[in-house]
This record gives structure tokens, sequence and C-alpha cells, in this order.
């Protein structure tokens, strides 16, 4: 009889497992039982429990009969209640992960198929119905590989199951062609909706409730990938997840589908590779910083420069983060490329709110840029020619797998350019770039890994064989990530930073000379991270920064230079902090993240401070002494706490709202006193005459999917103030200049927006479109010091409207075609209004401070790749960008300037792309 | 420094080279600019607290009008004193405004005030009478190829420490040639020329804003301040050079106020600026306090100093080559017998008859005959030099 029913149920139960996320319905904590159930027949128990809870029971009528249920119960699990109920009478019960409970006399049902169950069973194998057949113990030393979809995997000693309990699950995601790690994938189960990302070792740590559960790993460049698993207890399930076949690292499948709605993040924007080299460009490169310059709230400050306001802030107010090792010049060329290698990376993350804790230093956002792990599995590598510059990357295994490099080159051939360029005095200009960039990582074991990337970039240019302009960035970084143990790691980083630009001038013999500066930071940081249970998890750590700047030296060149030499003191600080935050899952619905982290800067000597006259305008007559500060002396200390907050509820299972609240403080400012960002724009650490930069930032949002998830939509609405960023004197004088506090004020800013997007991610048609509306505005009253009166005027962020649309239309695999489009209010300019004589001599009467607009600026790109044939056994697989910039060939204003010829003012605007440009890329990858 | 001049590489850069691969231009720019922000009222001049103010009132134009500025005429301008006291400027000409001969008393304050006959008031706020310290001293010295005039001044009673220059300089100089006779159209004849254009004086006034303070000096003295450099080319040293300083003492506001408008203007003309701002003088509009009016009035005394140098003082050689103006002048020669008449020939006439060439000599000079194959003539500007100066000596030319 039990047979029958056996044989009977067995393909019910297959199909209820295979439909998977569909009817997992089971473990739900919220399924408590409660009630008085006293003197009830067991049908009638049955009844109640149906009708309150979502279990169905399955038994024959005959074998309970004579059964009378007699309990109490409040808040207990159905399996503890049936226990009780059942303990007296030789009945056993299974319930499966559909909430059926199956009551049966003489053994318990199996509810679930063994892990072995589609390997060749061994003749004469235990029958299915025997207890635990797999021995754990061995699968507990040596992690699963876990590569069947079908397979269940049974996580930890089987009689260790505490119905109601919870266990850890901790593993690595790993891609299956090359074994490398999959960083970013989201690791998640969806009921109870629990999910993590892995880190950048591709590791996880999800804490669920024992029983069945169906773990899904989506990411960036892997097909998405179901696991299904039997938790008993801690355990550890390694899981290899294959790329996408066709595509290789180029196809990208969109992380997480629900990830914008159910994430507590907000203002956060996550590119991958694919998406940047889909956007054309000026010179047909693949380009991060053009991509994120096309994301909501992000505004270019000119065409063909990478300087980026990101929400009305500062272009000094971004933090770049090379493998977490500041970058302070991320272009090249005059800011026409950017300075990474598009094949070196993995993802570039923007965060414009919600910053994690665990940044901070710089007021309006944080590029998270992250190079990719070396293939683990096979030597491969990629390059590109293209018309002004051409790069090769080549990674493979390292130890036999336990390790792997990459490293990545990138060189500008724009000198043999500008030989060909019909102007003499041009061709004896030179301007060239190269930059390197490696990444090695390596596992010691299961608890230990290291990596080490390493950074360089060189520019040099020189102008009709007068002045040559040389610029170098250094980023280095060293990881030891530690695990605890499953529910506790930490990340242990060294970072070393360094920017140095240098002139030399050499037409004239007698007033040759060289000028230098260099930016040099070392810091280090923990950072650990704590599972404490499914409902919080703990980020905390420290980090300290040592600043090292040698703001200036100039030095005669040759013999017969009259130049005086002169050095600028040098200066040193040291920035500090601590910061906790905790993940917490308030309901299932509501979640909220609450970190503070605390900052703390010293000035240190040794140094010479002047002091000025309380009270009045800083100018080199209100100097009323010096005070000297010996070597480490603290000669000025900031600090303050930095609060951040976010919070987020799911309205329903596709929509939610989010709300935020970060603080900033920020002590080292770029000193520029031009709109545009130049490469020897130096910067400067607060000081007992500067303050350090403060903003406060309040979003709230609006998130909606729609079409299964494929289509994301999202409100964001801000309002940030910032105290205290620098804005300049009329005609400040910044080079070389001992006293650099004379020439700035203390500006007051403040910027509000709202922030619309529309993004498809999968499909024949993909891209996102965006609006923006935002205001950025500055007010110079510092009571000494009055810019517009004293009134909040437009800064030179400040463009109201921005409408960016980047599409992509893929034909076939191997041929797409990407269309962008980008239109934005004009950047303010303060205007010559008139012009007037005074003691006979033409003056120029001006606007207040940027009280008018250059015109409107609008461009559309078309890009279209040809992808090669994908025939698995292939030399190289390669593939042709084509692409037209500035398709309309519209003359947008880069600037816009006047001249004084014969007593007239004359306006020129100078378009830099005034017509259509085309390129052609050949990308190779073997 | 270096960030102008990383603009300028920049903007060559792309102006010339990426602008021109990339299709990059520059094409006239015509800002959308209300009417009524061009059009301000602009005060030029100063209240001389010990001698005559001179006030000119124009309008500002249009940047790109060709047109001269449009006085201000028929106002009613007037210095008053704190104490009610008021000296009314008269108008001579149009726009102009002169008053006599005043000496103000530097206890008190006084304002200027200003009547449109559109019935708009102006006036500055009452202001402190600065005295002028006395010139101790404009001199010169030959050093790097040319001369540089310096001025030194102080103010034993530590009063003054903001100090502006302006001056006038005056120097002589020679046309290309000599033109000893000149066609009378009228006559048709060639007669002996009676007027000498041959011989000028130039002048010019300072441009540029010359000031400086002593605020961070221990003592309110400026010592060697350099004024003017002349390179030894200079055409104004060929023959006899002379310089006006007029020293003015300032208040911090005003100091304050020229040195922004100096930078706004060098900043013109330029890419990658440093942003201008506006500047806001001390005359304010009392019915609309928002309305610009462009300049500033300080009141303060003046004190001059003139000097001279001539050619001999300078350590130049006899064959010293000037930059003159006049390096592109050619001596054009007309080479016809004449009729046995007093008469030119009928070509030479011609050539004579138009203002724009000049006869210089006719026939062999050194033999002064007037009956010569030869005429010589040269552009009226290489010849006169009335039309780059003025033939009438200067009073003060010693």
């Amino acid at each position: 009889m039990i047979k029958l029913l056996t044989r009977y149920l067995y393909p019910v139960l297959v199909l209820g497992l295979l439909t998977g996320p569909l009817a997992s319905y089971g473990q739900q904590p919220g399924a408590l039982i409660s009630g008085d159930f006293r003197r009830l027949s067991f049908e009638q128990f049955v009844r109640q429990i149906e009708a309150t809870t979502p279990y169905h029971f399955y038994f024959k009528p005959g074998t309970v009969d004579s059964l009378v249920v007699d309990v109490q119960v409040t808040s207990q699990p159905l399996a503890a209640v049936l226990q009780q109920v059942l303990r007296p009478t030789r009945l056993h019960f299974a319930i499966d992960a559909a909430n059926r409970v199956y009551v049966t006399t003489g053994a318990p049902i199996q509810v679930e198929l063994p892990a072995d169950m589609f390997q060749a069973p061994l003749p004469g194998a235990a029958p299915r119905s025997s207890p635990t057949p797999s021995a754990p113990s061995p699968q507990d030393k040596q992690p699963l590989a876990g590569t069947s979809e079908f397979k269940v995997y049974a996580i930890g000693p089987r009689q260790a199951l505490a119905p109601g309990g919870k266990a850890t699950l901790t593993g690595r995601v790993q891609t299956t062609k090359s074994g490398e790690p999959v960083i970013g994938a989201a690791v998640y189960v969806d009921v109870p909706p629990i999910g993590v990302t892995t880190d950048q070792a591709g590791h996880y740590a999800l804490t669920l409730p024992v029983g069945r559960h169906n773990v899904y790993i989506r990411g960036l460049g892997i097909k998405l990938t179901k696991r299904q698993i039997m938790l008993y207890a801690d355990g550890r399930l390694d899981i290899e997840v294959p790329t996408d076949a066709t595509t290789l690292k180029e196809v990208v499948v969109q992380g997480e589908q629900t990830r914008n709605i159910s994430s507590l993040r907000m203002g956060v924007e996550k590119l991958d590779i694919k998406t940047i080299k889909a956007v054309p460009t000026a010179f047909g490169e693949a380009d991060i910083l053009r991509v994120v310059l096309m994301l909501p709230g992000v505004k270019s400050i000119g065409e063909g420069n990478t300087g980026m306001s990101v929400r009305g802030g500062g272009t000094d107010q971004n933090l770049v983060l090379f493998n977490d090792a500041v970058i302070y010049n991320p272009s090249h060329l005059f800011g026409f490329f950017s300075a990474f290698n598009p094949d070196m990376l993995n993802s570039v993350e923007l965060y414009k709110s919600s910053v994690p804790a665990r940044y901070g230093g710089r007021l309006a956002s944080v590029l998270d840029v992250t190079t990719r792990e070396g293939n683990r599995k096979q030597f491969a590598g990629a390059g590109g020619i293209g018309l002004l510059t051409s790069r090769l990357t080549l990674e493979g295994p390292l130890a036999k797998g336990k390790g792997s490099f990459i490293v990545g080159g990138r060189s500008s051939y724009s000198d043999w350019l500008l030989q060909r360029v019909p102007d003499a005095s041009l061709r004896k200009s030179s301007a060239s770039f190269y930059d390197v960039s490696t990444q090695l990582n390596y596992d010691l074991n299961a608890h230990n890994s290291l990596s080490a990337t390493g950074y360089y970039s060189r520019d040099r240019f020189r102008l009709a064989s007068d002045t040559t302009y040389r610029y170098a960035s250094i980023a280095a970084s060293a990881k030891w990530k530690h695990t605890f143990s499953s529910k506790f790691y930490g990340v242990f980083t060294g970072t070393y930073s360094q920017y140095d630009y240098s002139l030399a001038s050499a037409r004239n013999p007698t007033t040759a000379s060289n000028f230098a500066y260099r930016l040099a930071q070392k810091g280090v940081n923990a950072d650990f991270t704590y599972y404490h249970s499914t409902r919080h998890t703990l980020d905390f750590g420290g980090s300290a920064l040592l600043y090292d700047i040698a703001p200036g030296r100039l030095v005669p060149a040759g013999d017969s230079s009259l130049v005086i030499g002169n050095t600028l003191q040098a200066e040193k600080g040291l920035e500090s902090a601590i910061y906790l935050a905790d993940r917490f899952e308030v309901s299932p619905r509501f979640s909220v993240y609450a970190g503070l982290r605390y900052s703390l800067f010293n000035a240190l000597g040794p140094r010479l401070v002047n002091d000025y006259l309380p009270g009045a305008s800083r100018t080199e007559n209100t100097i009323t002494g010096t005070t000297s500060y010996g070597s480490g002396q603290v000669l000025a200390t900031y600090h303050g706490p930095e609060g951040r907050l976010s919070a987020k509820y799911m309205l329903t299972d596709n929509s939610s709202v989010k709300a935020s609240y970060n603080r900033m403080r920020q002590y080292i400012h770029q000193l520029s006193n031009t709109t545009t960002v130049s490469p020897i724009d130096s910067w400067k650490l607060s000081d007992s005459n500067i303050r350090p930069q403060v903003g406060d930032q309040v979003s709230a949002g609006y998130y909606r999917n729609f079409k299964r998830n494929t289509i994301e939509t999202s409100v964001e609405v801000y309002y940030k103030v910032m105290h205290d960023f620098l804005d300049y004197k009329s005609g400040a004088n910044l080079f070389l200049n001992p006293h650099i506090e004379t020439e700035v004020v203390n500006a007051q800013g403040r910027a509000y927006g709202v922030e619309l997007l529309v993004r498809k991610n999968e499909g024949k048609i993909n891209g996102w479109l965006s609006y923006t509306y935002s205001r950025s505005l500055a007010r110079v009253n510092t009571g000494t010091e009055l810019i517009n009166g004293g009134r909040y005027y437009p800064s030179n962020y400040d463009k109201p409207h921005d409408v960016t649309l980047v599409g992509n239309y893929r034909f076939s695999k191997r041929f797409n075609v990407s269309l962008n489009f980008n239109y934005s209010t004009g950047r303010p300019i303060t205007l010559p209004l008139a012009k007037y004589y005074i003691d006979n001599t033409l003056r120029v009467y001006y606007s207040d401070r940027n009280a008018y607009r250059v015109p409107d600026y609008y461009r559309a790109d078309l890009a279209v790749n040809f992808e090669g044939n994908h025939k698995v056994k292939k030399l190289a697989h390669s593939s042709w960008t084509l692409a037209v910039y500035n398709l309309t060939g519209r003359k947008n204003p880069y600037s816009v300037y006047f001249l004084s010829q014969n007593g007239q003012v004359n306006g020129y605007q100078l378009s830099i792309f005034g017509q259509p440009i085309p390129s052609i890329t050949y990308n190779f990858r073997f | 420094m270096a960030i102008s001049l990383w603009s300028k590489a920049r903007a060559a850069m792309l102006w010339a080279g990426l602008a021109g691969a990339t299709g990059g231009c520059v094409t006239p720019y015509v800002p959308e600019v209300p009417e009524a922000t061009q059009d301000s009222l602009v005060v030029n001049g100063f209240i001389n607290s010990q001698g005559v103010t001179t006030i000119q009132l124009t309008h500002s134009l249009a940047l790109t009008s060709t047109k001269a500025p449009a006085a201000e005429a028929k106002a009613t301008v007037a210095i008053q004193a704190q104490n009610g006291q008021r000296f009314t400027l008269t108008e001579n000409p149009a726009g102009t405004y002169t008053s006599a001969s005043l000496n103000l008393n530097p206890t008190l304050t006084y304002k200027l005030v200003i009547a449109t006959a559109m019935g708009k008031n102006y006036a500055t706020d009452y202001l402190p009478v600065k005295t002028t310290p006395a010139i101790d001293k404009v001199y010169w010295k030959y050093e790097n190829d040319g001369v540089q005039l310096y001025v030194d001044t102080h103010d034993a009673t530590r009063n003054t420490t903001y100090y502006r220059w302006k001056y006038q300089e005056t120097w002589q100089f020679t046309s290309a040639y000599n033109s000893l006779f000149r066609y009378n159209p009228v006559t048709k004849l060639v007669e002996p020329r009676t007027e000498d254009i041959y011989h000028c004086w130039g002048n010019t006034t300072s441009t540029i804003i010359t000031q400086t303070n002593t605020a961070r000096l221990s003592q309110d003295v400026v010592q060697k301040f350099p004024l003017v450099f002349l390179p030894a080319s200079s055409a104004k040293l060929r023959y006899r050079y002379s310089i006006l300083v007029q020293q003015y003492a300032q208040t911090k506001e005003e100091y304050d106020y020229w040195e922004t408008l100096k930078k706004n203007s060098e900043s013109l003309g330029t890419i990658n600026d440093p942003l201008p701002s506006q500047i806001t003088g001390n005359i304010r509009c009392l019915s609309n306090p928002d309305e610009p009016v462009l300049g500033y009035v300080g009141i303060h005394s003046v004190s001059e100093q003139r000097i001279f140098i001539d050619r001999q003082e300078l350590p130049l050689s006899v064959y010293a080559v000037f930059q003159t103006g006049y390096e592109k002048c050619q001596l054009l020669v007309e080479d016809r017998c004449p009729p046995r008449s007093p008469r030119l020939p009928p070509g030479v006439t011609e050539v004579f008859n138009s203002p724009e060439l000049t006869m210089v000599s006719v026939g062999d000079s050194s033999s002064n005959r007037l009956t010569s194959c030869k005429y010589y003539g040269a552009f009226t500007d290489c010849v006169d030099c009335r039309l780059r100066g003025t033939n009438v000596k200067p009073s003060f030319w010693k």
C-alpha cells in the first residue's frame, strides 16, 4: 500500500522539484503554527492547519482514524508540532519544498532526490528510503564543485537538521572555462528573498533557513545558473558557472534582475565592460569615463575633457579608485582618452549617493574601477588597433591554476599623426602617452588569497618645440583576504598613489626652466565583513592615508638661464578614518543600512604657516606673522563624523522606494582657476588656513520594473549642500604661490535635481534613456569676499536639462548597432556685456558671474560592430568597430571667448568636433 | 602663469591640430544679451582736492559697435561736502564737466552728485580726501638693452599706502623724408615749403593700470617702482623724450577697484581663462540701486614730475637703428624733363595732385635748381609727421 503511494507520488515530487522557484514556498519562517488543537481528530487538525498556512497534507485516512490530537502550540514550526502530535503513534511525516506534508506509516517519505540519483548507481545500492546513504564528511573537507543544475547538493551533516534553524552556506563562484572568480555576481535564493554578491575573490556567504533551496547565480558575463541544495548545517559549495559561450568576456548577462529595486543601494550605477564597449567614442576606443559621463546625474565639463561633475559637485570631488588606489588624473592626451585600458577592466561602479561607509574623502562621488582577474585555466590575450592608439592584454594561470596574471599595455602613436599635419610649427610638436597595468592573484588556501595590482601611465606633449609637459600616474595596491570563518572575513589593503607633472621650457636660454609638482599618497585599509545573521551584515574597518606633496619646484635649466630657482614648502597630512555599518533586514520588505564613518585629518609639519589678521580678507597685506612647525608636528586638525544611512521598502515584488542620507568630508582640494581640468592643476591639502569641504546629501527614489524585470525604471530626487569648497578670487595666481590661501575663498554650494531613468538590459534592443533636471548653485559671501553680491549663482556645472539615450540593436549575434544621443543645456558663462572707455582706454563690462549660457549642446553618435565567426577552434576571435562620432556634425561650443580687435570686442566659439568623425578599430582575442 | 600657459597650449593644440583633424573650427559667436544691459552710464575722472576737477560722462557701447561713445550732456554735476558746501561743475564740451580750481578740506568728506537731463540722480558715498605726497624722484636707468623708468616716493605720515600713477609721454621725432618743396595745386607750381612737417612731437598717455601698495612694508616708502620700459630701439629715444608722471594717493577700495579692472582686462582673449568678475564702482543710481554705473571716482590731489631724456645721455651708437614705424617708406622718383616753363610735366602734375602723395624734393637737391629732370615724392604718411603727432612745440619742451 505504502509502496503504491510512494510510486504514485514520485513523479509529483520530481515535478515539484523542477518547477523550482515558483513552487518552493516551503521554509518561509512566517509559516509557524499557533493555536489550540485540543481534542481534535487528525482530520480536523489538518483542516485547521491547511486553512491558516500554505501546507497541504497527504495521508491515507484509514491510518489516522484512531488518532486524537491534543496539543497547544504558539509559534512552532510545523515539524515540531507534528513530532509532538505523532509521537505516540507509529506514523511518520515528511515536508517537502512545496509545503506538502506526507503522513505515512512505517518509514518517512523521501521528499527529495538523493544527490547521487543521476549518477550511475552501484549495483545493490541501498534502498532510497534508507537514511542518509552518502557520507557527508569527505564533502566537508573537499568543497563540492557544484556543476550540475539537476543535482541536490547536501550541505552539512544530515543529522544536524534542526527544523527552524539557520545555517551559512559559503563558497566561491568561478567560471567553468577559465576558473576565474566571478566578481559581483548575485547569489540568492528567492524564498525567502536573501541574496548577497560575490566579493573580489568570488566568495559569497549566505545565511539561510535550513532546508531545501534553489540558489541562483546571476552575474556579468555568466549564464544564469541554478543550484539546488539541501542545507543541513554550515557548509561550503563552490560553484562553477558557464560563461556565455558565444561571446567570451564581452557578452554580459546583466546583474541580478531585480537588483535595482531590491538592493539597498541608490544612486549607484554599475557598468560592465560590454556596455562600455558598445558606446561610440570619438577615436574609436572604448572609454569608460565617456560612458560614465552619459549616466544620469553626471555632467561633462567640456567636450574632449574627462573632467566630470556629479550631481552638481566639483571636478575635484570625485574619488577615482583603481583597485582601491586613488588616481588623480584619469585622462590622457588633453583629456581625449581616459587613462584605463578597456581590456583590463572588470567593472566600473559609480556611487552618487548612499556611499558605503568604507569610502570617504571626496564630496560628490566614488568611481570604483576594478580590473579583471586573469584566466586561471589557459593563456589568453586580447587587443585592438585603432587610429590613434593600440593595446594588448595577456593573461594566464599561475601555479597550476592557484593564481593568475593579467597584464595590459596601451600606447599612442599620435606623434606620428602630428608629423603629418601640414603645419610647420605643429610638426615640431609632439604628444604621446602610454599606460601599463597588471593584476596578479594567488590563492594560498581556502581561507587566504592574495592579489596585487599595478598601474603606470605617462603623458608627454610639446608644443612647437617650446614647453614640454610631462605627467605620470602611479597606482599600486596589494590585498590579502583572510576568511576567519564562514561568516567573517577581512581584507587588508595597502595602496600607493603618485601623481607628478613637470613643465620644461627651453626656447629662450635666459628663461629656460623646469617646474615640477609631485603628490604621493600611501594608504592602508582593513575592511571586515561579518555576516551576523540573515538580518544583519556588519561592515567595519579603518584606514590611514599619508599624503606627501611637493607643491612646486622651479629650477633654471642650462648655464645661461637667469631664472631664480624657487621651491615651495612641502605639504604633509594624515587622513585616518574608522567606520562601522550594519545592513539590517528589518523585514523581508524593509531594510536599512546604517553606517558611521569618523574621519580625522592632521596637517603635519615641517612647515612655516602664515598668520592672518582675523576678520579681514586674506591678502599679502593682512599677514601678521608666521608660525613655524617642526617635522611631524600637527599644525591643524579637523575631524568629524560622516553619517551614511539608507533605507529601502519593497512596495511590491517589482517596485520599491528608497531614501538615503550621506555626509562626506574632503581634505584635499584641486587648484584650478580654469573651468576645464588640466594636467597641471595641482592638489592642496587642508591646513590652518584652508578648511576641509563638507557635503550633505539627502535623496529619495522610486524604482519599478516591468515586463518580468527586463525594463527598469527609476525616479531619484536629491538635495545637496556643500560647505567650504574652494572658489578663486578674480585673477587668482595659483602658480608657485607660497600663500594659496590669499587667492581662494570658501564657497558654499547647493544642488538639487531629479533623475529619471528607463533602462532595458535584455533583448535585441537594449540601452537606457535618462532625463535629468538639476541645478548647481554656489555662493560666496564670507563677509570679506563677495561674488555676485553674495547671492547664489549658477556654478560652472549648472546645466539644468539633460537627455541621454544609449541604445543598442542586435541584428544578429555577430552584428549590432549602437546609437547615442545627448542633449544638455549650455553651461553658464560670464559674458562681456558692453565696452566703455576710462582714461581713453577700452574696458569691458562683464555680467554677473555665470549669468548667461553658451548654446545648448547636442550630439548623436553611431557605431556598428561586426564580430568574426564564432567557431570554437579558431586562432583568434576578432571584431571590427566602425563608429561615427557627432553624426550630425553639429558645432557644439567647446569654448567661447572674446577678442578685442580694432576697438571692437568680438566673440568666437570654438568647436572641437565640428563635423562627423569616423573611426575604425580592429579588436582581437585569443 | 602656468595655467594660462597650459590654456594656451591646449587651445593652440586644439585649434591647429586636433581641431584641424577633427573638423574643429572657430565661428563668430554673438551672445544674446538684452540691449538694456549694454547701455550704462560711465563716469570717468576724479575729484581733484587741490585743483581743477574734470568729470566725463559717457555711455557704454555694444561690444561690436564702431561708434564713439555717446556723451551724457546737459547734466548737473556737483561736488558736495558733508557740511553742505557745494561746488557745481560746468559743461564744456558736451559731456565734460569742469570745476573751478578747488581746495578741499582734507578733514571733511565729499561726494559727487550727478543729475542727468532725463532726471536720474547718481551719487557716490561721502568719500575721504586723500592728499597725495610729492614724488621724490622720477629717474631712469639703462638696463636690459633699454631705458627703465622708475619712481620713488614716500609718505612720512603713513597715510597713503596705496599709490597709482598715470603718465604722459612726449617725444620728438621726424618723418621719413624732409619735404623742402610743395606742389601748389592752385597755381600748379612747385614752391618752397614754409611749414615744417618733418619735425614733430609724439604723445601718448598711459593705458595700463600702474599701482602699488606699501601695506606690507614697515614704512610708507616706494622705492624704484618700475613705471615704463623703453627698448633701446624705441623711436621715442631717437631725439629727445619726456615723461610727465602723475601720482595719486588712493583709498584701499579704489586700489582694489583698479586691481580687479586690471585683472579683468588682461584676461580677455584667451580660451580657458579664469572667470572675469563683475566689478562695481562707487557710483550708485539713487532711484535704482541695481543699475550698473561704471567707473570709480576718488578724491585726491595730484603730484607731478617731468623729466627729459636726451639721446646723448644714452649709451647708444651713432649708428643705432630705431623702430620708427617708417621702415616701409620709399622715395618715389618721377623722371621727366620739364617743358620750358615752371609748370610741371603733365604726368607729374597728376601724381602730386593726389593727397596720398606728397612732394619731397625736385631735381638734384644739392644744386637746388628747380629745373630738373627728377621729381621726388613719397606717401604723405611718410612725409607729413603731423599724421603721427604735432608740429607745434609743446609749451614745456625745453
